[in-house]
């Protein structure tokens, strides 16, 4: 199943969980798979059915904004990586 | 060479003293004073300093240690920016501001000065780099976020550390012409589990508002 990186900043909303693995065939169903599990974060991450401004989603190496966005097919071996832009210092 | 230093707390001490070290002439620019909280990871400051300006006692630690430095305590903005920043080869963002860091990060892209971005939050961060011609911070994140801080969201003390110490490298590699990693961004999920980053490139957008009024050479 594909896994999804869940990046620190929006850890509490996981309980602290940093890999999750969702069955699911694009990015967009993984995302909903996830707030399944963990209701709220895909309000987090998703504007009605864009992603964020200020979040990036990468399949592997590849911005889905390259690919076919929110539809972006993934397999078995997949990593969804989100990478939210963070203000701390 | 010249680098201004936008923020004196976590990420701005090691990244002067770093760049401080490594012959760096330096402006450091924060608005803050030393509080409380902030002693677990500003380790530039000691409780005797509570209250005072960041950006002058991280000049004077700079030049205590033979580094050539001015602290101003004020607020990077764009409109100071050419007067502040326009000598500097490299221009390192390190405040708790997503603002400041979308400003810091247009102003060079339109000023033709590289730069680094670096946040961190919690058990990681980040550090992006950027140089003319290549993607910029607005071509990765389209507009400020309502993105937690550190005075929100905690950070372990270290983290600041590891991820300016990254930034103030990158900024070197920089200002001496090393522009491989331009256009990328070095990611930390959990300093804890993983030392290394996963540094990811990202395509500039064709309608980016920052990338549009760049400097013409």
């Amino acid at each position: 199943m594909p896994t999804i990186r869940i990046p620190g900043a929006l850890r509490a909303l996981t309980a602290n969980t940093a890999d999750v693995e969702v069955d699911a065939a694009t990015v967009r169903a993984a995302l909903a798979a996830l707030d399944r599990r963990h209701p709220g974060i895909a309000a987090k991450l998703l504007d009605d059915d864009a992603v964020k401004p200020f979040i990036r989603i990468y399949v592997g190496p590849e911005d889905i904004g390259a690919l076919e966005g929110l539809d972006t097919p993934v397999g078995a071996r997949d990593e969804i990586s989100i990478i939210p832009a963070i203000a701390g210092g | 060479m010249k680098a201004t230093v936008v923020g004196a707390g976590g990420l701005g001490g090691p990244l002067a003293l770093a760049l401080g070290a490594a012959g760096f002439e330096l402006r450091i620019v924060d608005p803050d004073v030393v509080e409380d909280s902030n002693l677990h990871r500003q380790i530039q400051f000691a409780p005797a300093d509570l209250g005072q300006p960041k950006a002058p006692l991280l000049a004077a630690a700079v030049v205590r240690r033979g580094g050539v430095a001015k602290g101003y305590r004020m607020r990077w903005t764009a409109e100071d920016a050419d007067d502040l920043s326009g000598d500097s080869d490299v221009i390192v963002e390190g405040s708790d501001d997503p603002e400041t860091k979308f400003a810091v990060a247009d102003w060079a892209v339109a000023a033709g000065t590289p730069y680094v971005i670096g946040a961190a939050l919690r058990y990681g961060g980040n550090a992006m780099v950027g140089a003319p011609g290549a993607s910029c911070y607005r071509c990765l994140f389209e507009e400020p976020s309502p993105a937690a801080t550190c005075a929100a969201a905690g950070v372990l003390g270290p983290v600041v550390g590891a991820i300016g110490g990254v930034a103030a490298a990158l900024a070197i590699g920089l200002a001496r012409g090393d522009r491989r990693y331009a256009g990328s961004i070095f990611v930390f999920d959990d300093l804890r589990r993983h030392a290394a980053p996963r540094i990811v490139r990202y395509a500039r957008r064709a309608d980016c508002p920052a990338c549009a009024r760049r400097k013409v050479a």
